[in-house]
């Protein structure tokens, strides 16, 4: 799913980083929601993983703060799941990719995010069964190695 | 018909918020319109969806734009490498008309392809209208853009919209590669009605 691999250019990084360096600046270190949104956004399709967890830090921090808003909330509650997803932290994704669906039952872009999350976790833990298959395959031959030699015994 | 992809070309949608961009797209590529499920999108939405082109496969990566002013800033991130893009407007509604020329100027500023191919697509024509199908089609022959009226919700016009749009930019030298290292002719698997009206709208 593209909107969980595509990447922000580094000038857009620099650019919304900027605005919101200067907001902190200019207004006693509180900037505005939508700039810290829009810098969050683009932080969690960076290619680095320390700008992903910046970003979803940023986005946690907003929707503790917003208590009303459905419609921003919603849009929170997205790029959450997308961050985490991009981290690989698929039980957090999938927490908040839940808490989509729960305010739209029908949305489908959500619906298509918590399957793609879905299939992503997939992928991960057939990797991680293969190096751990290798593991037990090695284990094994071990034990038959032992169990050969005590029969010598 | 050959089974491999001719080219993968990059699609925008963007447009007001509320014109039916994602119906549109859903409707082209899942044949659907739902109308009890119609939230405005979060930030860019994407889909995939392969056409075939004179015996032709080409691939469509759509980018799904949300039309709400606080994605404004960060949608023309997107607009890098497009090849085509769509501009929507609602028929019964004046104001996504009378508000086109930002939609415009965004996209010939943040469009990478100089001669991207734009094509300008107007919505809801089952409603009533308050802008006619002639200032549309002034609209896009001033700003060298391909018009089609439509209705995802009817169907009309929406896979005629698409495929005259790929249609353009495959005809448009230089402004897509063939995914085959040796390329080949469009020509080659086309038979004698190719370039024959195949688009009747």
């Amino acid at each position: 799913m593209e909107v969980l691999t595509d990447f922000v250019t580094d000038d857009y990084l620099r650019e919304f980083e900027v605005k919101y360096n200067d907001e902190i600046a200019n207004s006693n270190g509180k900037p505005n929601d939508e700039t810290v949104f829009q810098y969050a956004w683009c932080l969690t399709r960076s290619r680095l993983l320390s700008d992903v967890k910046k970003g979803v830090m940023f986005l946690e921090q907003l929707l503790a703060s917003c208590k009303t808003d459905q419609a921003h909330k919603r849009d929170y509650l997205y790029y959450l799941a997308v961050g985490y997803t991009r981290m690989k932290d698929f039980t957090v994704a999938r927490k908040y990719i839940k808490s989509l669906l729960q305010l739209e039952p029908g949305n489908r872009q959500a619906q298509e995010l918590e399957k793609a999350i879905k299939s992503e976790m997939e992928t991960e833990a057939l990797k991680g069964a293969a190096m751990a298959g290798g593991g037990l395959l090695a284990a094994g031959a071990l034990v038959a190695l032992g169990m050969a030699l005590l029969k010598k015994k | 018909m050959s089974d491999d992809i001719l080219t993968t070309l990059k699609i925008l949608i963007i447009g007001q918020s509320g014109v039916g961009k994602s119906s549109l797209l859903l409707r082209f590529t899942d044949d659907i319109f739902d109308p009890d499920n119609q939230a405005a999108t979060i930030g860019v939405d994407f889909k995939v969806k392969t056409i075939d082109i004179d015996g032709n496969l080409v691939k469509l990566a759509v980018w799904d734009t949300a039309g709400q002013e606080r994605f404004r800033t960060l949608t023309p991130s997107y607009y890098r490498g497009a090849q085509g893009a769509i501009l929507v407007y609602d028929v019964s509604s004046r104001a996504s008309f009378e508000r086109l020329d930002p939609w415009l100027q965004e996209l010939n500023t943040y469009a990478t392809k100089s001669n991207i191919v734009k094509m300008l697509v107007g919505n809801k024509i089952d409603k009533d209208r308050t802008v006619t199908r002639e200032e549309g089609l002034q609209f896009a022959r001033r700003h060298s853009m391909l018009f089609i009226e439509a209705s995802a919700k009817s169907k009309e016009g929406v896979m005629c919209a698409f495929e005259e749009l790929v249609q353009k930019i495959i005809q448009t030298p230089g402004l897509w590669e063939s995914d085959h290292r040796t390329g080949f002719s469009l020509q080659e698997h086309s038979e004698t009605e190719a370039g024959a009206s195949w688009c009747n709208c």
